[in-house]
């Protein structure tokens, strides 16, 4: 987080985490074409050959103005694949809340669980406070190996974050997800000046 | 002056900064600029939010350099302290054609980037830089006197259901 009283601007850090290929940067993507353009900055991308995320994705959102604040909301996915885990490690420094992109896909089951408990010992390494707002995504609701919510649920030991159900590349559950996260960061925020 | 406008936020995290500290800032980068001298500079929070930059705004995407200088910062610390070389105040330089690109730290909370021509003696521009970023780092730990510290009054939200509001605003933003 980082106030700019002059400018009176809240400037607001996401992070998109998760395993491989589960869709963090379809995210990404589904937010720039849905948000006006002229609230929001280029979609930044860091890519290898292949077209995998190397280091990170970054987009900025404005909220126009807010009780007499400018937000700006800042999100970053995470490279999944376990090779780049130490980029991943930095890109959740400084961030205010996590998004947690799950593969509903029954043969994603031990990629989910790995990537989780990485993010949940970064967390703990960056002293990012404990209580730090989360919201899981359960996406690719369309497999038909799709493993049912409440499984997942368990599996990853959810236990009270919101959760939502996606179809990322149709830009189904995009939106909540967006909307819960940012809810549970500003929820933060105002603790924090009150 | 009420209880509410006089209180000095402690954050469990990241940075605030007070209009004193933003304008003592802006007088630095300005003084960095001319000394140099510099044809861009660009100051961000090491999580890549803009805070200020010199020349060359018209043509740069700034939002987007914020965010891949305090990347670049990251990963160079990342491999200083993987290959045992890390020390505070690192800063990387880049040699180019016609223009040099520095990146470094300012404290624990700015990054700081300038871009220098060629023709400026290197051991200068590195001097000069070295220290605009300790006195940039000392600007952004030290809260001015609390007179200089109060927040602006309507800028204080917190009786507002900022939750609210923010979700009202992303509906605005969403087109479907």
């Amino acid at each position: 987080m980082f106030i700019n009283w002059q400018l009176r601007e809240l400037n607001l850090k996401v992070v998109y985490y998760g395993p491989a290929l589960s869709g963090k940067t379809t995210n990404l993507e589904q937010i720039h074409a849905k948000v006006d353009p002229r609230r929001r900055g280029e979609l930044v991308s860091l890519k290898t050959a292949e077209d995998r995320t190397l280091y990170f994705d970054f987009l900025q959102l404005e909220l126009g103005k807010i009780s007499g604040l400018t937000p700006k909301i800042h999100l970053y996915t995470v490279p999944g694949q376990s090779y780049y885990e130490a980029s991943s490690k930095l890109v959740l420094r400084g961030a205010d809340g996590v998004v947690f992109v799950a593969d509903s896909g029954a043969n994603r089951t031990t990629d989910n669980l790995e990537s989780w408990e990485n993010m949940k010992a970064h967390l703990t390494s960056l002293n990012l406070p404990a209580d730090i707002p989360l919201v899981v995504q359960f996406n690719k609701r369309d497999l038909p190996n799709a493993m049912p919510a409440p499984l997942l649920r368990n599996i990853l030991h959810v236990n009270g974050q919101p959760t939502f159900e996606s179809v990322a590349v149709r830009g189904q559950g995009v939106f909540d997800t967006l909307k819960a996260i940012i809810n549970g960061v500003v929820k933060n925020v105002q603790r924090e000046m009150t | 002056m009420t209880q509410k406008q006089s209180r000095q936020y402690n954050l469990r995290s990241g940075l605030v900064l007070y209009p004193a500290q933003q304008e003592a800032i802006e007088d630095l980068l300005t003084g960095l600029a001319q000394n140099t001298p510099a044809h861009f500079i660009l100051l961000a929070d090491v999580t890549g939010q803009v805070i200020s930059t010199r020349g060359g705004q018209n043509s740069k995407n700034t939002v987007a350099l914020g965010s891949l200088v305090a990347g670049d910062l990251a990963a160079s610390h990342e491999i200083a302290r993987l290959t045992g070389q890390y020390q505070d105040n690192q800063m990387v330089l880049r040699e180019g054609q016609s223009t040099h690109t520095f990146i470094g730290e300012a404290g624990h909370h700015l990054a700081l980037l300038v871009q220098v021509s060629t023709e400026t003696p290197l051991g200068w521009a590195r001097m000069v830089i070295k220290k605009a970023a300790r006195q940039l780092a000392e600007i952004a730990a030290e809260a001015p006197p609390e007179q200089q510290c109060r927040p602006p009054a309507e800028a204080l939200p917190a009786e507002e259901n900022l939750p609210d509001l923010f979700s009202d605003a992303l509906d605005d933003l969403w087109q479907e």
